[in-house]
């Protein structure tokens, strides 16, 4: 089993060198120079060549390639093109924060709604209350997030006035601040993975009552309660984490758009915004940052995965 | 990644059958208003020029008037029709979506069944880039497409159909694998048929249930993913209205104009709702197991 | 006009006309610019004396006389907490004034940082750092005495050496994107811990205001050695110390920047508020929702949307204050591309407007509904433009050249025109791509649609970022492009930018051998404005001015579309004095909340 860590750690590693070259030479094919568009008013060429070879801009790709790199096994991830030039890598210490908590009090929400809509959906299945819970359900997956996101704005900030519409607060400055700022996006953001969870929970609960453990522990008159909390449910829940690397992946996907609604300066915010402005370095980092995420998740999922079900086995 | 591949376990009860589309239609009456939904929408997507009370790009009336007679959705804030705008629109959703799917369902399979089917180094190599693309949602890999090739309608649907590659190949592999070891594929070897033709005559005709399921899936994500794209500004970028373009220039005036932020929005919903629970339907005809309908997003 | 600002009276026109006057009355070889040592000299420069700079210098304008927006002065009590929106921007990138290359920016900064001196709204220089100043009878030696008792930000006090570092980071192109400024500055001396002595190379009207001044003097804004070497460049670019009246007490990048109250700010009457908080909110519809909730009380930065514009007057609450802006924006046509080639401007009017080409350009830009443009893609809030001449210069503005310019709107006369050009009806007319940012796309949707509706002929949209499309508009890959440009205060602006063969903006990236030009070229336009530039005489250079902008009207270097407004959005709570509405800047020294 050890082995079997080592050699998913090991495929890690050769993921994000590998997403980490794409992204490198990809964004170099890209159009529009940068420092043109920095000194516009300027009108000066001379000083663009400058900033150019500044930049290091003028060299040959793979030997900007190299130096990225070298820099990157640092944790060097460079400098903006633009303003101060601040860190790439403090842009995102800052926005990682964010974007986190955004992750998590959308996950906490989606699991609020999910956990007893699967529940009741599966224990009362094909009942009315079964099919209302699967339209809205649908409902909830079907509509976009950026959607949502309007909607609440209209509603709830713009007509009732009750929460903010935009930015974000840090936890340090209170907890209703910083949860008034969020609750929005959260809601927004969480109600689609709701869906989703609620639908697994369903059908996995449904499995779980069907097999014949449970038939057995059925006929043997166990009280039905009991059953269903302490047998059945966490076994149920056991796919449910699986798909726990999906879920940070689908609700980081899902703050990039409404990180922007919002304008809450999170990773997705960092990242359009860097490809919007061709800073190269910005996205490179934010893209990285992203993978490393998603790649970590899901290692961690997989080891996970083998503690909790040991019956599973790989080559 | 290993996990996945294990609850990725696809084996109909048996393959699609003529008289599956009626069953379909009969079992689950979600299915039906979906399918008719989706009939009318397609319709008036084909005859929209037709249809539309006025051109979608006429500024002729009245800026930002709420909803009407005259304009049952209203106008938005340059004196433009919602209703026909979002009638026109509904082409381009619907056409992005299904040519995506369609691009990425004919790569994906190709090397899907290639890869499942030749094993080995191909398969070694196949699969590692479909499982690296996997391990990112495939909104985001859309997003980072799109930001090296440009915007641009042509430029989406190649970001877009490049990014759900990943679902079809896996799913196609996966069948591969356990039909390969069918009886009647030993029997069709045994005969000398060749591995071309056991690939495609006998090997993938039994494996279209799960992937039409994951079309229609993936048909809504995809629809989405456009939404998203254009309204991020990195979707279609001329006055042609899509949905999501919609929408994000709607944002200007939403306090004023809140059809201009409901209309669109609801357009995208009941569209990609009734291929859901088409989709939701088929799964269950042909009792496919969870596919991967979760990370397209 | 009637929505934008109020006519002049006869009265203020005459001042106008009266300083003016004065303004240029000296001899150009006189190095103190008709002026004496003693009238030079700090501790304050009148108006008379600035605007004799200014006017030598050439930067004087029309807008810097006009009458003030008649706000009251401020109330006395201080205090309080002012919360700001910054409109169309998504983060300060930099507060750093070596690096600073937006107004916006700028707004920030120099409530943070001063200069030497600071030229108020009366135009009077004052001294801010600087407590006195004496200049040799060669205008070339200016000798400063500094303030006593001014501590930076961080403790340090302020002393001539900090002058002395200002200036040898300011100069150098690599730490300063203004090293240009400092050209003329050939040493800065210290003499003793309060006085430093500036050089010159030649003696520089200019150099009170451009290098010096807190406003406009980004070059010698006085930076803290100490801040930097504590903070390093990045930081300091983010959190700047300075000698202001507020200091940055917190910025976090993308988010907002908290000022406080300097306590040991040299002047004990200001700051009158405690702290300011400004967000940087780039939507419109957040940032009307801001104002309009109390979360934000006044709103700088960039030009507001023009939507909200009428849905902040009709608020009781807020008051908006509105004047003509400086700058325009057109729709250019490449004069290497058909349909609209023209191989050679040199000609009389009447001779160009027997070419294909041309007949193919005034057709457009006669075809364009300015009215009807303003009222569907600015609300209203606009002015119809007919040259780079933009009303902000006042003085020079030609109210009437829309009614006696080539490409005043005629659309009987545009269609005809395309007709005889071989376009009847549109019939034939390729179709073009027009290049535009997506914050324009708005716009642009209604010129295409003025243009399908008028002439029949199809525009499609090229929307494309700012950094690829300054790239294709300076290599002249394109067919239209809608630019233009603002912040222009002085005709200079408009006409060495954009007019001359040898401005900035006329294709500098474009393959010479093929294009002899970029987006236009004529050698009376390119003489008449070196000529303006050295007129002293206002009555001549306006006279100038206005005839080489009618020219360029004319001739259709582009379809000229509009000037934008420039409008200041505030709750009735803000007391914003007139002593603070400086062009272009956002001072809250002395703004009050009642």
């Amino acid at each position: 089993m050890s082995g079997f860590i080592f050699k998913r750690t090991l495929w890690a590693v050769v993921v994000m060198w590998a997403v980490a070259t794409l992204v490198f030479f990809m964004l170099r094919i890209v159009p529009g120079d940068p420092i043109a568009a920095m000194l516009f008013d300027v009108g000066d060429p001379e000083a663009a060549d400058e900033l150019r070879r500044k930049f290091g801009l003028d060299q040959p790709v793979y030997i900007q390639y190299a130096k990225w790199f070298g820099r990157l096994l640092v944790g060097d991830l460079g400098n903006s093109i633009y303003g101060s030039r601040i860190a790439v890598s403090r842009v995102i210490q800052e926005a990682l924060p964010r974007t986190l908590s955004l992750t998590a009090l959308s996950f906490l929400i989606a699991l609020v709604i999910a956990v007893p809509a699967g529940l009741i959906s599966a224990l009362k299945r094909h009942s009315a209350l079964d099919h209302v819970v699967t339209i809205i359900a649908f409902l909830g997956l079907s509509m976009p997030d950026f959607w949502i996101a309007i909607l609440l704005i209209i509603t709830f900030a713009a007509g009732l006035h009750w929460l903010p519409a935009i930015g974000y607060v840090p936890l340090s400055e209170g907890l209703w601040p910083w949860f008034s700022h969020l609750i929005l996006p959260s809601i927004a953001i969480g109600t689609p993975f709701a869906a989703i969870m609620a639908r697994m929970i369903r059908s996995s609960m449904l499995e779980v009552l069907r097999t014949e453990y449970m038939q057995v522990a059925r006929s043997k008159g166990l009280f039905k309660l009991r059953l269903v909390m302490v047998h059945a449910f966490p076994n149920a829940l056991i796919p449910v984490v699986t798909v726990m690397g999906i879920a940070l992946a689908l609700l980081l996907a899902g703050t990039i758009v409404v990180e922007n609604v919002f304008a809450i300066k999170g990773l997705g915010r960092v990242l359009i915004q860097g490809i919007l402005d061709r800073d190269y370095p910005m996205v490179q980092g934010a893209i990285l940052v992203v993978s490393f995420i998603f790649v970590f998740a899901n290692l961690l999922v997989d080891v996970l995965y083998t503690v909790i079900d040991p019956r599973i086995r790989y080559d | 990644m290993a996990v996945m591949e294990a609850t990725q376990g696809v084996t109909p009860e048996r393959p699609v059958q003529r008289w599956d589309w009626l069953r379909l239609v009969a079992r689950d009456k979600k299915a039906l208003v979906g399918m008719i939904v989706l009939a009318i929408l397609t319709l008036a997507a084909i005859f929209a020029p037709i249809l539309t009370p006025y051109d979608p790009n006429a500024q002729d009336f009245a800026m930002i008037g709420a909803p009407s007679w005259a304009h049952p959705l209203g106008t938005d804030d340059l004196g433009r029709d919602l209703l026909s705008r979002l009638i026109h629109g509904g082409r381009i959703s619907l056409f992005v979506g299904t040519s995506t799917v369609l691009m990425a369902l004919l790569v994906g399979i190709v090397l899907g069944v290639s890869a499942g089917y030749y094993g080995g180094w191909l398969d070694t190599i196949i699969m590692r880039y479909i499982d690296l693309q996997w391990a990112f949602p495939n909104f985001i890999i859309a997003v980072y497409l799109v930001a090296v090739f440009g915007t641009g309608l042509s430029n989406v649907i190649i970001a877009i159909s490049l990014a759900f590659i990943d679902d079809f190949a896996r799913i196609a592999r996966g069948m591969v694998l356990t039909i390969k070891e069918e009886q009647y594929i030993a029997a069709a070897r045994t005969l000398g048929a060749s591995d071309n033709r056991i690939m495609w005559r006998h090997i993938l005709p039994n494996a279209t249930a799960p992937i039409i399921v994951q079309a229609t899936v993936s048909v809504s994500y995809a629809i989405l993913a456009e939404a998203g794209l254009s309204f991020l500004g990195l979707g279609v970028q001329s006055s042609t209205p899509t949905w999501g373009l919609i929408l994000a220039d709607s944002r200007s005036f939403i306090s004023r104009a809140w059809w201009l932020g409901v209309f669109p929005g609801l357009f995208i919903m009941v569209t990609v709702l009734s291929i859901n629970f088409l989709g939701d339907a088929l799964r269950d005809l042909f009792d496919v197991r969870e596919t991967k309908d979760l990370g397209a997003h | 006009m009637s929505r934008i600002s109020k006519a002049l009276t006869g009265e203020e026109k005459a001042r106008i006309d009266a300083e003016l006057r004065q303004a240029y009355d000296f001899d150009p070889k006189d190095p103190l610019f008709g002026l004496t040592q003693r009238q030079l000299g700090g501790p304050e420069l009148n108006r008379r004396s600035v605007l004799r700079l200014m006017a030598a210098a050439g930067t004087l304008t029309a807008w810097h006389l006009m009458p003030g927006s008649g706000i009251k002065a401020a109330q006395a009590a201080s205090g309080g907490h002012l919360k700001a929106g910054w409109a169309g921007v998504g983060e300060f990138r930099t507060l750093d004034p070596a690096r600073i290359n937006q107004v916006l920016l700028f707004q920030i900064a120099s409530n943070v940082l001063s200069g030497l001196t600071h030229i108020n709204p009366q135009l009077v220089a004052q001294g801010d750092l600087a407590a006195d100043w004496s200049v040799s009878a060669d205008g070339k030696d200016w000798t400063f005495n500094l303030r006593e008792g001014v501590t930076f930000h961080n403790g340090d006090p302020f002393t001539a050496d900090d002058v002395v570092f200002t200036y040898n980071r300011s100069k150098d192109p690599n730490n300063s994107i203004h090293s240009r400024v400092l050209s003329n500055v050939t040493d800065v001396v210290k003499v003793n811990d309060h006085t430093v002595k500036i050089l010159l190379g030649a003696p520089q009207a200019s150099f009170l205001t451009k290098t010096l001044e807190r406003a406009s003097g980004r070059a010698m804004t006085i930076v803290s050695r100490g801040g930097l070497e504590q903070l390093g460049e990045s930081q300091y670019g983010l959190t700047p110390v300075g000698t202001g009246p507020f200091r940055v007490a917190s910025h976090t990048l993308g988010q907002s920047i908290v000022l406080e109250r300097f306590e040991n700010y040299y002047d004990p009457e200001r700051p009158k508020l405690d702290k300011i908080t400004i967000t940087p909110i780039i939507d419109a519809e957040p940032l009307a929702a801001a104002i309009e909730a109390g979360d934000i009380q006044i709103i700088g930065g960039n030009p507001v949307a023009p939507e909200l514009i009428d849905r902040f007057e009709a608020n009781p609450d807020l008051i908006v204050n509105i004047v003509a802006g400086p700058g325009f924006q057109s729709v250019w046509m490449n004069p290497w591309r058909e349909p609209f080639r023209v191989a050679d401007f040199n000609k009389p009017v009447e001779e160009l407007m027997k070419e294909k080409g041309f007949k193919v350009r005034l057709a457009i830009a006669k075809a364009i509904d300015r009215d009807r443009y303003i009222e569907r893609a600015q609300f209203g809030r606009a002015v119809p433009a007919y040259g780079t001449i933009n009303p902000a210069m006042g003085f020079y503005f030609d109210e009437g050249l829309g009614e006696i310019s080539n490409q005043k709107y005629d659309l009987e006369e545009a269609r005809r025109l395309l007709a005889e050009a071989g376009y009847p009806n549109g019939e034939g007319f390729p179709t073009l791509k027009i290049l535009n940012t997506p914050s324009a796309r708005r716009e642009v949707q209604v010129i295409q649609d003025i243009l399908k509706r008028n002439l029949n002929i199809n525009i499609e949209l090229d929307t494309k970022d700012f950094p690829v499309l300054i790239d294709e508009f300076d290599r002249m890959d394109w067919d239209l492009t809608r630019i233009g440009s603002g912040g222009d205060y002085d005709p200079d602006d408009g006409l060495v930018d954009w007019m001359q063969t040898s401005s900035k903006f006329n294709g500098r990236n474009r393959d010479k051998d093929k294009m002899s030009f970029g987006i236009f070229s004529d050698a009376e336009v390119d003489r008449l404005i070196d000529e303006q530039r050295l007129q002293t005489d206002p009555q001549k250079r306006k006279e100038m001015v206005q005839k080489v902008n009618k020219i360029t009207s004319d001739k259709v270097a582009c379809a000229f579309i509009y000037h934008p407004i420039d409008a200041q959005i505030r709750h009735k709570s803000v007391n914003f004095p007139a002593e603070s509405r400086i062009p272009g800047l956002m001072d809250l020294d002395r703004t009050t909340i009642s």
